[in-house]
């Protein structure tokens, strides 16, 4: 297919020249232009002309001659949008991958079903439907089973609550402690505690603050020189399948748990993630270790046979 | 003032989630701090899925008793050697079942009774908490 610029020769319309300094839209103007009365309020002065100019360009390239390569481009560079968008659901127990794709559907949507005759701008547009696949994602996928929306929400405030109280504390918290600055029962703490069951564990991949991205580091990046020995570790785990079924995140925070003795509140702040996905992750953990086990009925299939780093 | 609750419970993984929220309601009347309650949800659940997987049983025997900081959770009857010794010995540098509970709870017995055993669990609330 030709490029835009080879087919501009032989438009039969008068379609503008695609701007060439401009840019994409960057997560910082969506969290700028937010907060300064949306995306149209701070276009001007701000070189956002050319890059509306440029959107204009290519969904006509798009919809009037069907020029597949501007719907691309215009994919491209509306991604950050979708990361800006995506990352306010990221604390939320989901990947932030994930969340992206799922951002990126309502994006391209927002690009197939644009009106050029409406007069909008794309952002204005796209905004709503990479928002409402998010959500959309997030009441299908986000919980296993059906769990009413106040222990979600309660489970979603004893996440950060958990997270506030054990540095104030300086231990972990006790049910009544949570009841108390949840403004909850202790019978709902505890159902709420019990639902996190049911909510996808959030990815080893993801950030140590829950959320993630290109820029954002993976766990395994905050492990330090003391991921190194666990190079060691992991050659010598083919001795023990069931281990070797886990990965390096995963080793370690069992070796955390069980082998250096901390608590579940000394591992997440030790590695940095909440409380209760360290618990989630130990669960998951041993519920792999237990499916191996089961598979090949070898007692010794737990060993973990590692140095591990002390 | 002591507190006893027994349970008998189908042998099924689903009659697991009733066991914990009896422990977690148990456990939040003796102040046990969260860790505390997941290490206990971590050694009964382990335990438990252990004498599921080793011992053909219909029915689960729960008791759990709380006095003065302490909770004591006792499950059985079993006849499986293997949970016997899965809960007794332990390997070196293996998280085994027996490393895992020794890990979580302060005390591991068994209760020998006829032909068969009970497991018991004991937890006891950290000094420092109310």
């Amino acid at each position: 297919m030709s490029s835009p610029d080879e087919r501009r020769v032989s438009d039969p319309l008068d379609l503008e020249a695609p701007p060439g300094q401009a840019r994409a839209f960057t997560a910082e103007d969506e969290e700028e232009s937010s907060a300064h009365g949306g995306p149209a309020a701070d276009a001007q002065g701000r070189g956002r002309d050319d890059s509306e100019k440029l959107d204009q360009y290519l969904l006509r390239r798009y919809h009037l001659y069907g020029d597949r390569s501007a719907r691309e481009q215009l994919i491209t560079m509306y991604l950050p949008l979708v990361r800006s968008l995506a990352r306010r659901y990221a604390s939320r127990g989901e990947q932030f991958d994930d969340l992206v794709q799922v951002g990126a559907i309502g994006l391209i949507k927002a690009i197939d079903r644009f009106d050029l005759s409406r007069g909008v701008e794309l952002t204005t547009y796209a905004t709503p439907n990479i928002v409402g696949e998010i959500k959309r994602y997030f009441r299908d996928k986000g919980w296993s089973v059906r769990v009413p929306r106040g222990l979600q929400e309660l489970n979603i405030r004893l996440n950060k609550v958990i997270d506030e109280l054990v540095p104030k504390l300086q231990r972990s918290p006790t049910i009544n402690e949570l009841a108390v600055a949840a403004n909850a029962t202790p019978e709902q703490v505890l159902e709420a505690l019990e639902t996190s069951q049911a909510y996808n564990s959030v990815s080893l991949q993801a950030s140590p603050n829950g959320e993630g991205g290109e820029e954002d580091a993976g766990l395994i990046d905050y492990l330090g020189g003391e991921e190194e020995a666990y190079d060691t570790m992991e050659d010598r785990t083919t001795l023990a399948p069931g281990f070797a079924k886990l990965d390096k995140r995963e080793r370690y925070i069992l070796h955390l748990r069980f082998f250096e003795g901390l608590t579940q509140s000394q591992i997440a702040e030790r590695v940095g993630i909440s409380q209760m996905h360290v618990s989630r992750l130990i669960r998951r953990s041993l519920e792999k270790l237990r499916e191996e086990i089961g598979e090949l009925d070898n007692p010794q299939i737990m060993r973990p046979s590692g140095d591990y780093p002390r | 003032m002591a507190e006893r609750i027994d349970l008998e419970v189908p042998a099924t993984r689903d009659a697991l989630s009733t066991v914990r929220m009896v422990l977690g309601g148990l456990g939040a009347r003796l102040d046990f701090s969260l860790d505390d309650l997941e290490d206990l949800y971590l050694a009964t659940g382990e335990m438990l899925r252990t004498a599921l997987d080793a011992d053909a049983l219909d029915r689960l025997s729960v008791k759990v008793l709380i006095d003065d900081g302490v909770l004591r959770f006792t499950a059985g009857t079993f006849r499986s050697a293997k949970l016997r010794a899965d809960v007794s010995t332990h390997a070196e540098d293996c998280l085994d079942l027996c490393m895992l509970l020794r890990t979580t709870v302060d005390d591991v017995l068994i209760e020998d009774e006829g032909g068969a055993y009970r497991v018991v669990l004991v937890k006891r609330r950290k000094v420092g908490l109310a």
